[in-house]
């Protein structure tokens, strides 16, 4: 726990009257898995849309690997090394699941419109690495043989892991995941629960994982907080988490004295 | 770039195949040359075309050539980008203007008369296509300046400002000084002994529209540019930048989340469509085709809309077909001119009601064709090359 | 001071058309979310079938252009309203509505579509329906053509705080353009005169006592602005523009008026009055009445309001008549001010259209108020840049009349400094997309 990735302290903000996200703090070393849990509507993707810079925190400071973020625009946070999927699947529906992928790749250098219709050695050079790097992302993702589909036609499991190639693919430090198993058999979250932690191990990342799948949480993370109407009611390992009567509290709506997972 | 092919990609074989088409293999000095040759040969073939047919064709087959230049370049910023400008025409106007002006007035200082002179490669032809280069970076100036506004407004509200600046054009060229008479001797004395102080009230001849312009695009000229044109937009829709473009067309949050600069893609957009937009202007200027003020108003910027609408939205081969239906079959059709732009409006109701994507939507002709082909059998995650990681439990 | 107050008259009559228009757009992106760029069309539309059904009319009842009675003005507005509402609910019902699901995008290429069709199929030549028995006006076509036309003028526009001089029985003075008076005047400096002549009827003639309006010019000057105070004895020579005979000045009736320094005519006060009325009954039909509720609830949330029982193709429909009605009553309006029905549709017409377009945006659309504000801010920047921006330009060394014809530029500036600086309009309410 020496050094931390992402650093986000204190952070808040109000629409309205609403006090969406209030006093979070989340930090994560490299190499971590981090639950981010709570009843719907406490905040979690309101906290991820700060963190990601979608909204400007009103409040706190946001550092990633000793910079800080909180007052950048969402571009220039995922090339500092902070990128995230969505909820609602955000792909580009009409471009190949290739094309998806190599478009994050996009961050991590262009070309000049120049360069780009002359065909320069460099950018011709850079295309290839690019594709390079896309396919084998696909390919951990088991999804290379659909390389050439559009992503709108994909099924929605292969639409929840292409969002994640697609993030991966800004080469990040720190990756959110918003509900990635949402809508997934079991054995289907069983083999994203190991992508995921081979993605974390191969490119030495922090995780922080929204999902409502406690079995899920509770066997990968080892870090949980949890949010309940924008503020941390309970932050800890996940054992510690399971017996905490104020998490039970929150989603069950009054205290229990043993709670299964 | 040999050598990094035979990189074991973890590719599908089509897929390298299809990568090198887009990049072009050989040299860097073939990859630019080859494109430069074959925009030569494409001009002289419709030149050929345009002789055997005759005169009358040969005037349309300028007009397509350059309607396919504004239809390409109109793709850019409304195909590829989705931000949906409705001022093209404006653009069109600001480059057809500052290259007519520029070719007009140095041909009368020059030769004392706007007469076309003969000969393959005159000045005549110089002071054209400085006019026409000086033309497109004025109106990519200009798309700078709309493209700015764009950061901040969708849909609606850009298509509307976008409106307003082409009819700001218009009523700006409306308000130019009569043009310098070239048969009148008094007037072109004056013009030789101030040229400056007469050029800076811009005499382009207001409502009655700027005339007389030397006929210097030939369809060797126009179709070469137009063959260009579509190179260019090709190479930059299959580039890291073109998927910027498009990543910003299919969803703005996700592609801002994915690190792509809004700012910069947009403005990049609408200057690139806005400067080749001024070079359909230039051209259109020089084949004979009085200017108008009112061709900066939306009526035009509508034809060019239809045109990439009708190809499909961010289809290259689909608005060059556009642009050569839509210019031709009027032709053909003259005795139903007055309902031509009826047709159009009909047109364009059926095809949103019908088949929104257009013609060909995203793709191009020939994607369309590959994709009839049997797809290769789909590869199971094959095996894992020497450098990637062990292989994941295929889900 | 004068040139002031007459600019802002002209604002508050050009506001009104403007807010008229600006709500037809503002309803409508209300329940649908998207601009409905066929509204300036369906403006468009308006004025001529206003012309023609006034033409038709008078044609059939034998009238002149000025004389309609005030039935026909009803009939008329009647006409024009149904005519516009057919035309929008179809718009609605057979291009809009297959898209209510579809892209942005899509639909407003529709809207652009249905905009250029409404646009083209108006200019084509059409076949005559009807002239009127004076001649004045040119004939009628269905479609309408894309030739000038003169709106008749069903309600004579006059001056309503004239001042009566004097009045009595005119005599030619020596030749032609000269009259006398039967009593002196006195003419005071800076001041201008009408003198509205009555001619004689002639026994057995057609022809209906007409009134001539000429203006004075005062005895030892050329133009009739002139400052000097002067009074003219009774039978001294007095010369008018435009010149008449003798013949057609003897035995008619003047009244001589005094010109006020603002003019408020009654055509500016029928239209502010209406557009205010009609403003009212806009605001008691949303904020008062349970189909106004559907319509809130609907530009809330489409989908929640068809969940709690309201009809939505209806209500939408509905919106869309109430649009296109409003945009009907400016159409019957504007042709009453601006007689010269003369512009090729897709000039001057549609450009009125987008400057209500862009009231709307910079009220803040689908915000009912600020449509009304935006319209009369509209109109203040167009008619105050053209009053002040010549000034500025003359001033700057252009030519003459420079400034006045910029009144465009001004507008669509105002629009891009208004959605810069404030995207959702003045009034409006800025909507974040849910991530």
């Amino acid at each position: 726990m020496s050094r931390l990735l992402l650093d986000a302290r204190d952070i808040g903000i109000t629409f309205g009257g609403l006090k969406a996200v209030q006093g979070l703090t989340l930090q994560l070393p490299p190499g971590v898995l981090h639950g981010l849990i709570g009843p719907n509507g406490a905040g979690k993707t309101t906290a991820f849309n700060l963190l990601t810079g979608v909204y400007q925190p009103q409040s706190g400071s946001i550092t990633l690997d000793s910079t800080r973020i909180d007052a950048l625009p969402p571009h220039q946070i995922a090339k500092a090394g902070l990128c995230r999927t969505f909820q609602n699947i955000r792909l580009f529906g009409e471009l190949t699941v290739l094309d998806n992928v190599r478009t994050a790749c996009h961050c991590r250098g262009s070309h000049s419109i120049f360069a780009t219709v002359l065909r320069s050695g460099p950018f011709v050079r850079q295309e290839l690495a690019m594709h390079r790097r896309s396919m084998e992302l696909l390919e951990v993702f088991g999804l290379a043989h659909l390389a050439r589909e559009q992503a709108k036609n994909l099924p929605y499991g292969d639409q929840r892991r292409l969002e994640i190639c697609r993030a991966l693919a800004t080469q990040p430090k720190v990756l959110l995941l918003d509900e990635p198993a949402a809508g997934m058999n079991p054995s289907e979250k069983r083999s994203l629960a190991n992508a995921i932690r081979h993605i974390k191990d191969r490119y030495n990342l922090a995780v922080l994982l929204i999902e409502h799948d406690m079995g899920l949480v509770m066997d990968i993370c080892q870090h949980i907080t949890v949010l309940d109407h924008g503020v941390t009611i309970a932050a800890g390992p996940p054992a510690h988490i399971q017996n905490d009567p104020k998490v039970c509290e929150a989603y069950l709506g009054q205290p229990v004295d043993a709670v299964t997972t | 770039m040999a050598a990094t092919d035979t990189n074991p990609i973890a590719a599908p074989t089509d897929l390298a195949a299809h990568y090198a088409a887009i990049t072009g293999t050989g040299s860097m000095a073939l990859r630019i040359l080859a494109p430069i040759l074959a925009c030569l040969a494409v001009g002289l073939a419709v030149t050929g075309l345009g002789a055997a047919l005759g005169d009358y064709p040969d005037n349309v087959l300028k007009q397509v050539g350059v309607f396919i230049i504004a239809a390409v370049s109109l793709n850019i910023v409304n195909g590829f980008t989705g931000q949906f400008s409705m001022g093209h025409a404006g653009f069109m106007a600001v480059g057809g203007y500052v290259a007519a002006g520029v070719s007009y007035y140095a041909s009368l200082l020059y030769f004392g008369t706007a007469q076309a002179q003969d000969g393959l490669l005159t000045m005549g032809h110089v002071f054209m296509s400085l006019g026409v280069v000086v033309g497109a970076c004025a109106a990519a100036g200009m798309g700078y300046l709309v493209g700015l506004p764009s950061l901040r407004l969708r849909g609606d509200y850009l298509a509307i400002v976008t409106l307003g600046f082409g009819e700001i054009v218009r009523v700006i060229l409306q308000q130019t000084s009569p043009q310098v008479n070239a048969a009148d001797p008094a007037q072109l004395q004056a013009l030789r002994d101030a040229p400056f102080s007469t050029l800076i009230t811009l005499p382009f001849n207001g409502p009655l529209g700027f005339e007389a312009i030397p006929r210097y695009a030939n369809n060797a000229w126009v179709w070469a540019v137009a063959a260009a044109t579509c190179v260019v937009a090709y190479r930059v829709k299959t580039s890291s930048s073109g998927r910027a473009f498009l990543s910003i067309r299919e969803d703005e949050i996700a592609a801002r989340s994915m690190g792509i600069n809004l700012t910069r893609y947009k403005v990049r957009a609408f200057v690139l469509a806005a400067f080749f937009a001024g070079v359909a202007g230039g051209l259109l200027a020089h084949i004979g085709v009085p200017l108008s003020p009112v061709d900066a108003g939306f009526q035009r910027s509508f034809e060019i809309i239809i045109m990439v609408v009708l190809g499909g939205l961010g289809s290259i081969s689909g608005a060059v077909l556009a642009a050569v239906l839509l210019t031709v079959i009027p032709e053909l059709l003259r005795d139903l001119q007055q309902y031509r732009l009826i047709l159009y409006a009909l047109l364009l109701i059926l095809v949103m009601l019908l088949r929104p994507q257009g013609l060909f939507g995203v793709r191009e002709i020939w994607d369309l064709w590959s994709a009839k082909r049997p797809t290769t059998p789909p590869v199971t995650p094959p095996n894992s090359p020497p450098n990637s990681p062990p292989a994941e439990p295929a889900p | 001071m004068p040139e002031l107050l007459t600019t802002l008259i002209t604002t508050i009559a050009v506001g009104a058309l403007y807010a008229l228009l600006a709500l037809g757009y503002t309803l409508v992106y209300g329940v649908l979310k998207f601009i409905n760029f066929a509204h300036s069309d369906i403006f468009v539309l308006g004025c001529w079938t206003s012309f023609t059904a006034s033409t038709i009319l008078l044609a059939a009842l034998g009238l002149a252009s000025d004389a309609a009675p005030i039935w026909v003005v009803g009939v008329v507005l009647l006409l024009t309203v149904t005519v516009c509402a057919a035309v929008g609910y179809c718009v609605e019902r057979f291009a809009y509505r297959p898209l209510r699901k579809a892209p942005r995008l899509n639909v407003l290429i529709t809207a652009i579509g249905v905009s250029l069709l409404l646009q083209n199929v108006g200019q084509l030549p059409g076949f005559t329906v009807a002239t009127t028995p004076d001649g004045k006006t040119p004939t009628a076509t269905i479609p309408f053509g894309a030739s000038p036309k003169s709106m008749p003028a069903l309600i004579e526009d006059r001056v309503l705080n004239q001042t009566n001089v004097a009045q009595g029985a005119l005599t030619p003075g020596e030749r032609r353009g000269l009259v006398r008076l039967d009593q002196p005047v006195q003419l005071q400096d800076g001041r201008a005169y009408t003198l509205e002549v009555t001619r004689r009827v002639i026994p057995g003639a057609a022809e209906r006592p007409r009134t001539d309006k000429l203006s004075i010019i005062r005895p030892n000057t050329t133009d009739q602005a002139s400052t000097a105070s002067v009074t003219i004895p009774a039978g001294a020579d007095l010369q008018t523009i435009p010149r008449r005979s003798p013949q057609e000045v003897q035995g008619a009736s003047y009244r001589l008026v005094q010109e006020p320094r603002v003019a408020i005519r009654l055509i500016d006060v029928l239209i502010v009055t209406f557009a205010l009325i009609l403003m009212a009954g806009l605001q008691v039909l949303i904020f008062r009445t349970s189909l106004g509720r559907a319509m809130r609830a609907i530009s809330f949330n489409t989908d929640n309001a068809a969940l709690m029982g309201i009809n939505v193709n209806r209500v939408i429909s509905f919106t869309f008549i109430l649009g296109t009605a409003l945009a009907a009553a400016a159409a019957f309006l504007y042709p009453l001010k601006y007689a010269g029905l003369n512009q090729p549709a897709h000039q001057v017409w549609v450009l009125l259209g987008l400057k209500a377009f862009v009231a709307a945006v910079v009220g803040g659309i689908g915000n009912v108020r600020g449509a009304v504000l935006g319209g009369f801010l509209i109109a203040g920047v167009e008619q105050f840049g053209m009053f002040y921006g010549d000034q500025l330009f003359l001033a700057l060394g252009a030519r003459q009349g420079l400034g006045t014809s910029l009144g465009d530029v001004y507008v669509f500036t105002v629009l891009i400094l208004v959605l810069l600086l404030r995207p959702s309009g003045i009034l409006g309410t800025t909507v974040r997309e849910k991530v």
